[in-house]
């Protein structure tokens, strides 16, 4: 394990503010559990527990909050510095913080999806919402971590994405679909399981590549943004 | 050990004898720059971009209605359901205004310099909490206010149908009032936890959205007394629940929100959730650190 990412996961999980992402991931499982053991039908909790609660808010959420941190923080304080001035490549600093963020994002998202999948259809139901949350998690850090690099407001933006473009667009015009990474995300968890519970709108060949489009182009934008990055001060 | 021959020298130094402003003029000054920072206005074209963002499409999709309803005469919605319709939006905007009214404040260990000013410690959160609910309130109502216009003076009633469109477009600024309410107590809550505006905005958007899908489970439980009740869950929906209970047809059909006979209570609990995050905030300014 390199030192940055060391660093990077000392930042993330040193403070305390850390905790604060626990209750989401909590509350996930706590619903699932309730639905199940009060026997209400999975085809009606399921779709709202594991679609409007754990695919569309707590995954991008998570990745968010993990994917800006691990980069706009220490841009924020200016310690980003110290890293820079060190004779490496730019790769060797992008590569790890994207590892640990989707990393740190998969494992608080994809573990109660996992659970809450088992409870309401199988275990099947289950690993595939993990590893598509897994997918889905590496695709939002490296877009944030790439927006962090591109802009000096990366949670604002982000939360316009997350917010306006896949919440506020997403359920009103279709189109906007194609290039919404949650919908990449329940067409392949759909695909390893199929289920009533799940509803895709794109196809899994075009989720497939866009996801692999979407993390590779984003790492590959964000390393060449840090080559030739300028540090400033706080904006008014 | 010698004497000292120093004299100290008058160069002319006076105290400030003209009128001091006193406890209200430091609030009205908090208060308003509180609102100027809300929509960015005297900071840079940076910081403008997303609260004119959100300002400019909540006033688009307003024309858009008021478009809609002069050529067609269908209404596409009412004053108060604009509200209801804008609540991403307005989730947003908190996200967007929260951390920047308290946030900054924290980060940067100014708030000594202001508490060393003959302020109360619980004038600068009040202040800071009036200015967003003011700037909420502004971003519901302008709109209607366009919608009133556009409404009032197309119908071609006369006077009658101006005090018609007048008398729907009172109880929508009273129940945007309440969504301002509610939602800048929440925010400014959460958001005076933490100095880094990043985290604020994030924990104000999982706290509104996290909240939103229980209640869609609450709702399908095998009991109607937690179905009835299921909309406390969430701020956006006891703020609609209110709005039904109250406003009724205003709010367009009422099944919209089956709430039972627990008006009242969505009442009580939307008074209590504002007082609570109120007292919470009090609390938490009454001994915060210096950084």
């Amino acid at each position: 394990m390199s030192t940055v990412s060391w660093i990077t996961l000392r930042g993330l999980f040193g403070r305390r503010r850390f905790l604060l992402l626990l209750p989401l991931p909590a509350i996930l499982v706590l619903l699932a559990v309730l639905s199940r053991s009060l026997g209400v039908e999975p085809g009606e909790w399921g779709p709202p527990v594991l679609v409007g609660l754990g695919l569309a808010v707590v995954l991008p959420v998570v990745a968010l909050i993990v994917g800006t941190g691990v980069l706009g923080a220490e841009i924020d304080d200016g310690t980003v510095v110290h890293i820079l001035t060190k004779p490496l490549p730019r790769w060797q600093i992008v590569l790890p913080k994207l590892a640990v963020a989707a990393g740190v994002t998969a494992v608080t998202v994809a573990v109660p999806l996992c659970v809450a999948g088992v409870l309401a259809d199988s275990v099947r139901l289950g690993l595939a919402l993990a590893a598509a949350s897994a997918v889905g998690a590496l695709a939002y850090s490296a877009l944030f971590l790439a927006l962090s690099l591109l802009t000096r407001r990366p949670v604002l933006l982000g939360l316009v994405y997350v917010l306006i473009w896949e919440g506020l667009l997403g359920s009103v015009v279709s189109g906007t679909r194609v290039l919404s990474i949650q919908q990449y995300v329940i067409a392949l968890a759909d695909r390893i399981a199929p289920t009533g519970l799940l509803q895709g709108d794109v196809s899994v060949p075009v989720a497939a590549v866009m996801s692999a489009l979407i993390s590779v182009g984003f790492t590959v934008l964000a390393i060449d943004r840090l080559r030739s990055f300028s540090v400033a001060g706080e904006t008014s | 050990m010698p004497e000292p021959t120093g004299v100290i020298h008058d160069i002319g130094y006076q105290r400030y004898t003209g009128p001091r402003l006193g406890r209200r003029a430091v609030f009205g000054a908090l208060y308003l720059h509180g609102l100027r920072t809300a929509f960015g206005l005297g900071r840079s074209a940076k910081a403008k971009i997303f609260p004119w963002l959100v300002v400019g499409i909540v006033t688009l999709v307003a024309a858009a209605a008021t478009a809609v309803r002069s050529q067609i005469g269908e209404v596409v919605m009412t004053y108060a359901q604009f509200a209801d319709n804008m609540s991403w939006l307005v989730i947003f905007f908190v996200a967007v205004v929260a951390p920047e009214l308290v946030s900054r404040d924290l980060l940067s260990g100014v708030l000594p310099l202001y508490f060393s000013r003959p302020l109360p410690r619980s004038d600068y959160p009040v202040a800071k909490l009036l200015a967003l609910a003011t700037a909420l309130w502004l971003l519901l109502g302008g709109p209607q206010l366009v919608m009133f216009l556009g409404a009032a003076f197309t119908g071609g009633d006369g006077m009658r149908g101006v005090w018609n469109e007048l008398l729907d477009l009172l109880p929508g600024l009273l129940y945007a009032g309440l969504w301002a309410a509610v939602f800048a107590s929440v925010g400014l809550l959460v958001a005076s936890l933490t100095g880094k505006r990043a985290f604020a905005a994030g924990g104000i958007v999982a706290v509104f959205l996290m909240t939103t899908p229980i209640v869609g489970v609450l709702s399908i439980m095998p009991s109607q007394t937690i179905n009835e009740l299921a909309f406390l869950a969430s701020p956006s929906t006891l703020v609609g629940s209110v709005g039904a209970w109250a406003l009724g047809d205003l709010l367009g059909p009422q099944a919209s929100v089956p709430i039972g006979g627990f008006g009242p209570v969505y009442a009580v609990a939307a008074v209590l959730l504002v007082a609570g995050c109120v007292a919470l905030l009090l609390q938490r300014y009454r001994k915060v650190a210096a950084r």
